[in-house]
C-alpha cells in the first residue's frame, strides 16, 4: 500500500516533469525560430550595406567624380618630381 | 473484526436510485458523445473533409544562405540579395477594382496582364519572381485573398564585367555555372535544413511540428584578386583592344613573391547580373585558351644556354646570314642585326639568334627546362576550365622540333602559364604555385635555374624594356623587366595566318621583383600588331597602378654597373 502511495506520487511528479519538459521545449523552439528570422533580417540588412557600399565606392564613380565634380588629373611627366 | 468488515460493505453499497442514477448519467453521455459522432460524420462531413484536405503537413525547406566571394580587401564581388516571388492562388482571388489598381502598380504589370493571370486554372501562377521587399509588404498590406509573398535570394555581381569571367555566375537554381561560382559550389551553397510545419492552402502556417534540421550557411570565399587593380586591367584592356580593333584582349597580374593574382581579366565581356550572357565572351581565355607564345618563350630557351654554361651574357652571336632554315621554311630576323650579343639577342628578339643559342643545349635538357618553366602543364589554380597547353616529348621531337621551341613555336600555352613561368626570374630562380584564393605572405617556391642565370635573364629583360622592343613598356620611375611575342595564328586548316597575336610579359621592380604581368592581345588589325606596341601599354598602366597603390619604392634612378658590363662583348661564337 506504501509502496504504491510512493509510486502514484512518483507518477504524478514525472508527469508533470514531463508537461514541463515539453513546456520548456516550446518556448525555446519559438525562441530559436524568432531569433532565426532576426538573424537573417539582419544580414539581409548587412547585405543590403555592403551592395549600396560597394556600389558607391565603384572605381567607375570614383574616377567620375574625381574627374567631372573635382576637376582631378593624373599629372604628366613633367609635372612630377621625384625627391632624392 | 466482523463487525468492522459489515459496516464497510454497507457504506459502499449504494440505493436503488443512486444506481439508475449513474446509469443515467452514463447513458446520457455515452448518448452525447454518438449524437456528436452522427453530427460531425453526416451533417458537418464536407466541411471536415475539406478543412482536412486544405491543412496538411509538410516538410519546409529552410534555405542555407549562399557565402559571399570577396576580394582581398573584403569588396564583395559576389552576394546573395533578398527578393520576394508573389504568386496568386486564381480560385481564391479576390479584389475590387482599386485594390487591382495599386496590385498592377506594385508589381509593375500591366492590368490586361493580371487579368489574364487570374483567369488561369491553376493553384500557383507567378505574379512577379523578382520583386524587392519593399514593394512585396505593400502589397501583402492589402490583404488580398490569395496573393502569396516567398522571400528568396538572387545573386548578385557589383563588379559587373570587370570581374564577370573571375567569378562566373549561378543559373535560376542557385547552383555556380562558371567560374568561381562554379568551382567552389560545394563550399558556397551550404546545406540546407527542412522543418515540418501544418499549413493550409492559402500558405498560412498553422503549427510547427518541431521536426527540424538546422541549415549550415556556404562559406564566404576570399579571392586574392583586387578590385581596384582588376578594374585598371578591364579598362587598360578595353582601351587597347578598342584602339587596335582587336577580337579580344587578356591580362594577368601575379604578385611575385606569393604567387597570388591580384587581377585577371578579359575583354570584351558580360554583364554577370543580365539575362542574355553571350556563350562566345563567357571563357575566362586566361586560363582556357592556348596559343603559340612566340618570343615570349626566349629567356626560357636562353636561360637553358646560360644555366648549362653553354653561353655567356656577353658571348657574340653572328646572325648576319639573315635567316634560318627550319625545315622547308626560313626563319628571318625583323632586320639583319648582324653580329650582336646574346643578351642583345632577347633584347632585339632575334629569331636567328635564339635558334644559334638552343642548338648549343640537348633537346632532353630544354625540353626539361620548358617543363621546369611549367610550359605545357596546368598551373593547379582552383579555376574551371583550366587547360594544360601542349609541349610534346623530347622524345618525339624532330631536329625543327628542337629548333621551332628556341623561339616559342611548336607548342602552346595558356596566359596564366606564361605569368607563373615568368615567377622564376622575378624570385631569383625559383618558381612559385599560383593561387587565385588570400594566401597568408611569401610561399616557399621550386627551383628552377641558379640565382645566377636568373639574375643575368633579368639584367637582359630590363634591357628590352630599356633599349629594345618594348619601348612602350616602360613606368616612369621604375625599373621594368619584361620580353615581347608577336605570333601568327593558326589557321582552320593548321597554316600560318596573317593573323596575330600580341603579347608581354614583364616584371616590376627590378632591384626587388614584386609583381609579374601577362598581357596578351589577340588579332589587332589596325595600326600595329607587334607586342610591345599593343600589350606594352596595357602592360605599364597597369604596372604603374598597381606600384602606387602597394606604395612599392621608386628604383628608376638606380643604375646597375652589371648591364654596363655585360653589354661590352667579348667573344665571338
Amino acid at each position: 500500500m506504501r509502496l504504491n502511495l510512493i509510486l502514484y506520487f512518483v507518477l504524478i511528479f514525472f508527469a508533470i516533469a514531463t508537461v514541463n519538459s515539453e513546456h520548456q521545449y516550446r518556448n525555446n523552439y519559438s525562441r530559436l525560430d524568432i531569433e532565426y528570422k532576426a538573424t537573417s533580417e539582419l544580414r539581409d540588412e548587412k547585405t543590403k550595406l555592403e551592395v549600396e557600399e560597394s556600389d558607391k565606392s565603384g572605381n567607375q564613380r570614383i574616377q567620375t567624380i574625381a574627374s567631372e565634380k573635382l576637376k582631378m588629373y593624373v599629372p604628366n611627366k613633367k609635372q612630377v618630381k621625384v625627391i632624392k | 473484526m466482523i463487525n468492522t468488515r459489515k459496516k464497510q460493505t454497507e457504506f459502499f453499497e449504494l440505493s436503488k436510485i443512486r444506481r439508475r442514477l449513474v446509469l443515467i448519467i452514463i447513458l446520457s453521455l455515452f448518448f452525447s458523445l454518438f449524437s456528436r459522432a452522427i453530427y460531425l460524420q453526416a451533417m458537418q462531413k464536407d466541411f471536415l473533409q475539406k478543412e482536412a484536405e486544405d491543412r496538411s503537413d509538410r516538410k519546409v525547406l529552410l534555405h542555407a544562405y549562399r557565402g559571399k566571394i570577396i576580394d582581398r580587401n573584403n569588396n564583395v564581388f559576389a552576394v546573395s540579395t533578398p527578393i520576394q516571388e508573389v504568386t496568386v492562388n486564381p480560385s481564391i482571388f479576390v479584389a475590387s477594382v482599386k485594390e487591382k489598381i495599386k496590385l498592377v502598380r506594385l508589381l509593375s504589370i500591366s492590368r490586361k496582364d493580371l487579368e489574364r493571370k487570374i483567369q488561369k486554372n491553376k493553384k500557383k501562377v507567378y505574379l512577379n519572381r523578382q520583386l524587392s521587399p519593399e514593394k512585396a509588404a505593400q502589397i501583402m498590406a492589402l490583404k488580398i485573398p490569395g496573393i502569396i509573398s516567398n522571400k528568396k535570394y538572387k545573386r548578385f555581381y557589383p563588379a559587373k564585367e570587370v570581374a564577370a569571367h573571375l567569378v562566373g555566375f549561378t543559373g535560376i537554381d542557385g547552383y555556380g555555372l562558371e567560374g568561381i561560382e562554379l568551382y567552389s559550389n560545394k563550399l558556397l551553397a551550404g546545406d540546407s535544413g527542412y522543418k515540418k510545419i501544418l499549413k493550409t492552402r492559402s500558405g498560412r502556417i498553422v503549427d510547427d511540428l518541431q521536426d527540424i534540421k538546422i541549415p549550415r550557411d556556404g562559406q564566404d570565399i576570399q579571392l586574392s584578386i583586387d578590385k581596384r587593380l582588376q578594374y585598371t586591367a578591364y579598362r587598360a584592356l578595353e582601351k587597347a583592344v578598342e584602339k587596335y580593333a582587336a577580337i579580344s584582349g587578356s591580362a594577368i597580374l601575379l604578385d611575385a613573391k606569393t604567387g597570388e593574382i591580384l587581377a585577371m581579366t578579359n575583354y570584351p565581356s558580360y554583364n554577370p547580373n543580365s539575362k542574355g550572357k553571350p556563350i562566345d565572351f563567357r571563357r575566362n581565355r586566361v586560363v582556357t585558351d592556348t596559343f603559340e607564345p612566340g618570343s615570349t618563350i626566349k629567356p626560357i630557351s636562353v636561360s637553358a644556354a646560360l644555366e648549362n654554361k653553354s653561353i655567356k651574357p656577353n658571348n657574340i652571336i653572328d646572325t648576319s646570314a639573315g635567316y634560318y632554315k627550319v625545315g622547308r621554311s626560313h626563319v628571318k630576323d625583323t632586320r639583319n642585326y648582324g653580329k650582336i650579343s646574346v643578351t642583345e639577342v632577347i633584347q632585339k628578339s632575334s629569331n636567328i639568334g635564339a635558334i644559334i643559342i638552343g642548338e648549343k643545349v640537348e633537346s632532353k635538357y630544354l625540353w626539361n627546362i620548358l617543363n621546369n618553366f611549367g610550359i605545357g602543364q596546368k598551373t593547379g589554380v582552383s579555376f574551371p576550365g583550366e587547360v594544360g597547353g601542349k609541349l610534346r616529348h623530347y622524345k618525339n621531337w624532330r631536329k625543327t622540333d628542337h629548333e621551332s621551341a628556341t623561339f616559342g613555336y611548336g607548342m602552346s600555352t595558356s596566359l596564366i602559364q606564361l605569368a607563373h613561368s615568368y615567377t622564376v626570374f622575378a624570385n631569383q630562380g625559383s618558381i612559385k604555385e599560383v593561387s587565385i584564393l588570400k594566401t597568408k605572405g611569401p610561399t616557399l617556391g621550386r627551383r628552377v635555374i641558379s640565382r645566377k642565370t636568373s639574375d643575368e635573364m633579368l639584367s637582359m629583360l630590363e634591357s628590352v624594356v630599356k633599349e629594345g622592343t618594348a619601348k612602350h613598356a616602360k613606368v616612369n620611375g621604375y625599373r621594368v623587366a619584361g620580353k615581347t611575342g608577336t605570333s601568327k595564328k593558326l589557321g582552320a586548316d593548321g597554316k600560318y595566318e596573317s593573323n596575330y597575336i600580341g603579347s608581354f610579359v614583364g616584371i616590376a621592380p627590378v632591384s626587388s621583383p614584386k609583381f609579374v604581368i601577362a598581357v596578351m592581345i589577340d588579332g589587332p588589325s589596325i595600326d600595329s600588331y607587334y607586342g610591345g606596341t599593343v600589350a606594352g601599354p596595357v602592360f605599364s598602366t597597369l604596372m604603374a597602378e598597381a606600384l602606387k597603390i602597394y606604395s612599392i619604392p621608386q628604383d628608376g634612378l638606380i643604375e646597375s654597373d652589371e648591364l654596363k658590363r655585360e653589354a661590352k662583348p667579348d667573344s665571338i661564337i
